[in-house]
């Protein structure tokens, strides 16, 4: 039988830390709603319909015009009514609008009839795709149209060709975001392809062959047969089950870091729950030892209590459900930019239900210790008031057991990767223990520190009141911190390497697909001195005579071994090159290399460590279909990591200068320039791609920038909870605070001391958990720099300097506000208090 | 005339307890010479808590003046009023009222370092010394018994060498040997530090060593009865 009047009296008794409590279950419930509706809407709308993304149920691709047999293949099938199919040619190019005299790279789609097979590409207009790519006409992005200052009807010179801008497409299905591309798409109907002239031997264009299989049934075993027909390793059969997309890659990853942000907050919330759990419980302690010694057993009072939780678990639901539609009311500002216009970002059903069953497990965990508490209190705690210890033993060390496994499942079964969830929790549980330890150590010095100044030394002294949640605010507002103020450093180190630190001696324009007979037209139309590199396209088809497993490599989250490379040809070091291993780039004569079996060539140290490549393997090319074999030489290393021209394999140039090949330039100009030179490139040799090197970084820039306050945002909640600690701290030690005030008071203290005794605790925590959060952050994100981007690092002072006032500012204020009724007492008021110390 | 000791002329106080009005002293005027010890008396209720609150300063009267040690102190505002009572006032109370995060050589100290104090801990030690607590200087309120932590206050209450100590019912929470001590020590100790004492209580024994009694019957007084040297 629940006495529900017993319930709602200790609900209002203790009603600060009810409050913070609900706070702190709402808290996660926002967080596991919001970030699960936000996954789940992307998922949804944009990586779920992986036909829709792939635009067919098999693709081949290839970097060369498509093999006889292959296409036979094809043909056979769509001769038999199996699959019908449509070729897709992608590559950049240059499109010039010559009634503005305006040019710029773009990224082209040459599409024949029946793309996509699923989804839609949806037109400004309205109208059907189909309907409208016809011969001579282009759709184009709205950004071309603004870059150009061209208009529906203009005609842009692309290639050799004229064709006219017809409509503005707004969506493509199988490109949901466009910021992948280094330019403004353009649609061009088959017909026109050959009139561009663009296709020659050398130029990087990806030729794709969409297939739609009537059967669904069939779809793997027709992928099978194809790729038997295939030329390898150029010629790559997938279906829409085992593509990969860069896209869908991305937010993979994405959505990935936002759920281990997501989970980092919902640990430190449950913190919270149970922080003020624990005060409300000691605010109750007095009643239970009352009704103990009158005869209530632990079964009555634990169940009471409970069913208390339970009650403010509830109304925490509901308040974190509520919140949680609010804020998808700023999701749209929040990611605009990265996410697609068919994105709804909205709230299931299913969310809603994921969210209240890990919300009550999270509440239950960590409601679990504190409860347990309550049954060890003695009934003569009424006469004895001693100090509450956490229970300690073999069942409080199940419930930290209990609450770790529960993450590890958590965590694994959101990020779908049982290795890196564990990664993930020994990370999390490293700087949660190493923030703890540390925290441990700083609270030991501070319980020894006898200051000289009274002030700092009662403040000193107040961090240690019973009830104070000293540890628990410290850890989590520097673990919160560490965190937030890591992804700030790091991105900010990015930066500064790869964009505002843009040395002024580095090229920022790349010129791509330089016809080796156009060097001369190009250099004079350029007109200034520039770096020339010979590019020969290749794939490795072996190392060691080991095949490289391409499903494996593209696995990879890096770079990977199986995509094309550029190699070229040269016999010095670029200015930021260095021999890593090996004296000279090419060795030394041997018969081997005499024989001309084997060519020597230099790799750059980063592939050597992808491909795990020493000085001394064999290596095996394809190179314009034929195999070329290569004894590694030389490692080279980069001296900056900073934007410039990088070859991973170079060879000697007389045995690459006969190989098909294409020139590739880089040089540095000022923008206003660029942009006449682009424009009479765009003219005269079309096929040239220029790249706006500044443009693109800034781009990026944007986009990493946009990344990291969504990631930033999340992590604020944490912080948010760390807060809440500190209030629920503040209200648990009222009465001791009221009195300590009261008393300072009668002794002789004015407001000001008191005040400052107040403030300077909140300062010494502020402080300290600002200093740790430097500290650790600065680990962190050094490690990561180093480690991870080999790039320099900065440590920004001024930056931590900010952090820590941040911190400072924040804590003292939401202190002081929590401490407003405490220092408005008047003394008199307590000193009938007959409650003994 | 400069008074060393203590003048409250017609002091009046009630409380609002819903819409009823409490008087619970009502023109109450009395003058405690300097040096002298003062018992407040009375039944439970009679307001000899509120009347020391008044004359200490802890609270304001509705109407009337109170000048203590030659300070007209019923104007002063709270901020005045801490330094003053620093100096010049020492409090010991029935429930003890120490600091609870703080030690008891630091409860004691307390007072002569917020008076910046450089003697503090050596006049620490040495009432320490006075009350036999020496051991337990390093032990926290909840680890003292009622009688320890009252000695500790008196200790708290002198530090300062106050020209006057309020106390109210310091006997009132310990048993009758305990009660007995504090009273020894306390009276032992203002004798020494010729400190002015005024003492509430209802015990007509601590009465009888009073150079004065005040008596408070619903808030009037009821007769004062000087005691001459006795
Ligand atoms: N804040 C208050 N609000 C209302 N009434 C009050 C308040 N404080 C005191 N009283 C009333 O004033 C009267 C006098 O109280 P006071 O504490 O001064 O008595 P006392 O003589 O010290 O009693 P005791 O010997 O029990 O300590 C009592 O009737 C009490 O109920
Ligand atoms: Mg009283």
């Amino acid at each position: 039988m629940l006495h529900f009047r017993f319930i709602f009296r200790q609900i209002n008794g203790s009603r600060n830390q009810a409050i913070i409590f609900i706070f702190c279950v709402a808290l996660s419930l926002l967080i596991l709603t919001s970030l699960g509706g936000f996954s789940s809407s992307v998922r949804r709308s944009m990586l779920q319909d992986a036909r829709q993304l792939h635009g067919a149920d098999i693709t081949v691709h290839s970097h060369y015009p498509f093999s006889e047999p292959l296409l036979k293949a094809i043909h056979d099938y769509e001769q038999q009514g199996i699959v019908q199919g449509a070729l897709v040619h992608k590559f950049y190019s240059m499109a010039r609008n010559s009634r503005t005299e305006k040019s710029i790279l773009s990224d082209l789609k040459v599409v024949e009839k029946g793309y996509p097979f699923y989804g839609r590409v949806t037109l400004l207009s309205g109208r059907e795709f189909s309907e409208v790519l016809k011969e001579g006409a282009i759709i184009v992005d709205q950004v071309l149209l603004d870059r150009l200052q061209a208009v529906i009807g203009d005609t842009l010179q692309i290639g050799s060709a004229l064709l006219t801008i017809v409509d503005v497409v707004t969506l493509e299905p199988d490109r949901p975001v466009s910021f992948f591309s280094f330019g403004p798409r353009i649609f061009i109907a088959a017909e026109d392809l050959e009139k561009l002239e663009l296709i020659k031997k050398g130029s990087r264009i990806q030729f794709s062959y969409l297939l739609q299989v009537h059967d669904s049934a069939l779809v793997d075993r027709l992928a099978e047969e194809l790729s038997a027909s295939t030329v390898k390793p150029q010629e790559n059969v997938k279906t829409f089950r085992n593509a990969d997309s860069r896209i869908k890659r991305f937010f993979e990853n994405f959505l990935f870091f936002l759920n281990l942000v997501g989970m980092f907050t919902l640990v430190l919330a449950g913190i919270g729950i149970q922080t003020s759990l624990y005060a409300m419980l000691r605010e109750s302690e007095y009643t239970i030892a009352v009704m103990k010694s009158v005869g209530a057993t632990n079964r009555f009072i634990v169940i009471h209590f409970l069913a208390m939780v339970m009650v403010l678990g509830t109304a925490g639901t509901f308040l974190g459900l509520i919140l949680s539609s609010l804020l998808q009311l700023y999701f749209p500002t929040l990611f605009a930019g990265i996410l697609p216009a068919n994105v709804t970002l909205a709230i299931s059903w299913n969310v809603v239900f994921e969210g209240l069953v890990l919300g009550t497990i999270v509440v239950g965990l960590f409601s679990f210790l504190p409860l347990q508490r309550i049954r060890n209190l003695k009934p003569s705690f009424i006469f004895r008031k001693e100090i509450g210890k956490a229970p300690r033993g073999i069942l409080s060390y199940s419930a930290v057991l209990l609450i770790v496994l529960f993450f590890v499942g958590l965590v694994i079964w959101q990020l779908e990767d049982v290795k890196i969830g564990l990664y993930f929790m020994l990370g999390l549980c490293a700087l949660i223990g190493m923030t703890a330890l540390i925290a441990q150590g700083l609270m030991f010095f501070m319980k020894k520190t006898t200051p000289r100044s009274l002030i700092l030394r009662q403040a000193f002294r107040g961090l240690f009141r019973p009830g104070n949640a000293t540890r628990a605010i410290i850890i989590t507002l520097s673990a919160a911190l560490a965190v937030i103020f890591s992804i700030y450093l790091i991105e900010q180190n990015l930066r500064a390497t790869f964009i505002e630190a843009y040395p002024p001696n580095l090229p920022n324009a790349y010129f791509l697909d330089i016809q080796s007979d156009q060097k001369k037209e190009f250099a004079d139309i350029l007109g200034i001195e520039a770096e020339y590199f010979p590019v020969v396209r290749a794939r490795l088809l072996s190392i060691n005579n080991k095949p490289v497993n391409r499903d494996q490599e593209r696995e990879k989250k890096g770079d990977n071994m199986a995509r094309e490379f550029n190699l070229t040809y040269r016999d010095v070091l670029l200015k930021d090159e260095q021999m890593a291993e090996g004296d000279t780039l090419f060795g030394h004569m041997n018969n081997e290399l005499a024989n001309k079996e084997v060519v020597p060539v230099s790799v750059l140290d980063t592939v050597a460590e992808i491909g795990d490549i020493n000085v001394g393997d064999l290596l095996v090319f394809k190179v314009q279909g034929l195999p070329l074999k290569a004894r590694v030489t030389s490692i080279r290393t980069r001296t900056e990591s900073k934007v410039r021209p990088f070859f991973y394999f170079v060879f000697q140039e007389e045995l690459l200068k006969d190989a098909p090949q294409t020139i590739f330039s880089s040089v540095r100009i000022d923008r206003a320039q660029l942009a006449v030179i682009q424009n009479r490139l765009a003219a005269t040799l079309p096929n040239v791609s220029v790249i706006d090197i500044a443009s693109t970084v800034e781009i990026l820039a944007g986009i990493m920038c946009k990344m990291s306050s969504i990631i930033q945002f999340f992590t604020s909640f944490s912080i948010v909870a760390g807060l809440l600690i500190v209030i629920s701290s503040i209200f648990a030690t009222r009465m001791t605070r009221i009195r300590e005030a009261v008393y300072f008071k009668i002794l002789g203290a004015n407001y000001s001391f008191v005040v400052k005794v107040f403030t300077y605790e909140n300062l010494i925590i502020a402080f300290s958990s600002a200093l740790l959060a430097g500290l650790i952050s600065h680990v962190g994100s050094w490690i990561v720099c180093r480690q991870v981007f080999s790039i320099a690092y900065q440590p920004l002072l001024s930056s931590t300097l900010v952090m820590i006032a941040g911190m400072l500012v924040i804590v003292v204020g939401v202190g002081l506000g929590a401490s407003v009724s405490i220092l408005q007492q008047k003394p008199i008021n307590y000193l009938r208090d007959e409650r003994q110390d | 005339m400069s008074i060393n000791g203590l003048e409250a002329v017609q002091l009046s106080k009630s409380y609002h307890v819903d819409s009823r009005q409490i008087v619970v002293l009502d023109n109450v005027s009395m003058t405690v010479q300097g040096g002298s010890f003062v018992v407040v008396e009375g039944k439970s209720g009679s307001g000899k808590s509120t009347l020391l609150s008044l004359l200490s300063g802890l609270d304001r009267p509705d109407a009337g003046t109170i000048n203590l040690v030659g300070t007209d102190i019923t104007d002063l505002s709270e901020d005045e009023l801490a330094p003053f009572r620093n100096r010049t006032i020492g409090y010991v109370f029935q429930s003890f009222h120490l600091v609870p995060s703080l030690t008891a050589f630091e409860n004691i100290t307390f007072p002569a370092e917020l008076n910046r104090d450089r003697q503090a801990a050596a006049k620490a030690k040495e009432l320490l010394r006075r009350v036999d607590l020496t051991k337990r200087m390093n032990n926290f309120p909840h680890q003292l018994s009622g009688g320890e932590k009252q000695r500790i206050a008196i200790c708290r209450a002198l530090i300062n060498s106050p020209q006057i100590i309020f106390a109210d019912e310091p006997t009132g929470n310990l048993d009758s040997v305990n009660g007995e001590i504090i009273m020894q020590l306390l009276l032992e100790l203002r004798r020494e530090l010729k400190t002015t004492l005024v003492l509430a209580t209802h015990s007509r024994e601590i009465s009888s060593k009073a150079d004065s009694v005040v008596r408070l019957v619903d808030g009037r007084i009821e007769n004062s009865s000087e005691k001459v040297n006795l």
